[in-house]
């Protein structure tokens, strides 16, 4: 009696599949690989226990999203297309810096934006004024949230936005 | 967290003040946008002189040094826009340095001189009239 209550579960022990182990020490193995491979792995769903994401990570998506919004309207709508295109260079400006102060690998350009459905010049552009003011917002807040060495980057950027709001009138 | 706030307050007192030659050379909708952009910096400048009491307030210079002669329109718009540069700099230093309101109020600062270096850039016909990060010096 008294050696079960020093050993608990002795006899389990011996009873550990070892296919188990075995399992765990490979996905050890793998999150070992997608760290070094990739960074931190922040983009990587594999490991078992995956660093939480960087709470910067959705203001970098959007970067990303809306430069390609602009670069597929400035394609479509040459009248506009040196202003557009200013911004999209913003939005990857900022992809870029997020990307370097986060320590994530540089994102790549997103797919076309384009809906799919051919819109007038001005709905068009409603359309990336509609998206600049959520990503304004979800800025606004980042940066209220953020630590203060991260403050002035990310209040750039929401300043930035704002200004994107203005050339689009 | 005052240092910043305290170099904000300075620079809100000369954007007042050179506002006041940038009125006297625009006309119409220019004019008016220079109104409202001094209206703004008094709001800014009175915000942070009852968020700053207490810590020895910086007092308002007789005047301030233009970074050129504001003789004529042309003259007017690049002072304009350097300005709304100079005062969205000490905004985005101030993020750094706060937290909470006072982090709200300098974001709000920093983005309201972002939009009119914006709308100063669109009256000069500068182009792009938008900049990546405002406040950032330049690379």
């Amino acid at each position: 009696m008294v050696l079960t209550d020093v050993v608990p579960g002795g006899d389990e022990k011996d009873k550990t599949p070892l296919r188990v182990r075995r399992r765990a020490v490979l996905a050890f193995g793998a999150a070992l690989t997608v760290g070094a491979a990739g960074g931190c792995g922040l983009l990587d769903r594999e490991p078992d226990e995956p660093p939480p994401p960087d709470p910067l990570l959705p203001l970098a998506d959007d970067a990303v999203r809306l430069a390609a919004l602009h670069r597929s309207a400035a394609a479509e709508l040459p009248e506009r297309a040196a202003a557009l295109t200013a911004i999209a260079e913003a939005h990857e400006a900022h992809a870029r810096e997020l990307a370097r102060i986060m320590a994530t690998p540089a994102p790549s350009p997103a797919a076309s934006g384009s809906a799919g459905t051919p819109a007038t010049a001005e709905e068009r552009i409603e359309s990336l004024r509609v998206a600049e003011k959520a990503a304004y917002e979800a800025a606004v807040q980042a940066c209220l949230r953020t630590p203060n060495h991260r403050a002035a980057l990310v209040g750039s950027i929401a300043a930035a936005r704002a200004t994107h709001l203005e050339a689009l009138k | 967290m005052t240092g910043e706030l305290t170099a904000a307050l300075s620079a809100e007192y000369a954007a007042i003040f050179a506002y006041g030659p940038i009125g006297v050379q625009l006309t119409g909708a220019e004019q008016a946008a220079a109104r409202a952009a001094e209206a703004a910096h008094r709001t800014l400048r009175d915000a942070l002189v009852v968020s700053l009491t207490g810590s020895g307030l910086p007092p308002a210079a007789a005047a301030y040094r233009l970074p050129e002669p504001v003789v004529d329109r042309a003259a007017a718009l690049r002072v304009a826009i350097s300005v709304e540069e100079k005062t969205a700099a000490v905004w985005r230093a101030a993020l750094s340095a706060t937290v909470d309101a006072q982090r709200r109020q300098a974001l709000e600062a920093l983005t309201g001189c972002a939009v009119r270096a914006t709308r100063w850039r669109r009256f000069a016909k500068i182009d792009p009239i938008t900049v990546a990060f405002p406040g950032k010096a330049p690379a």
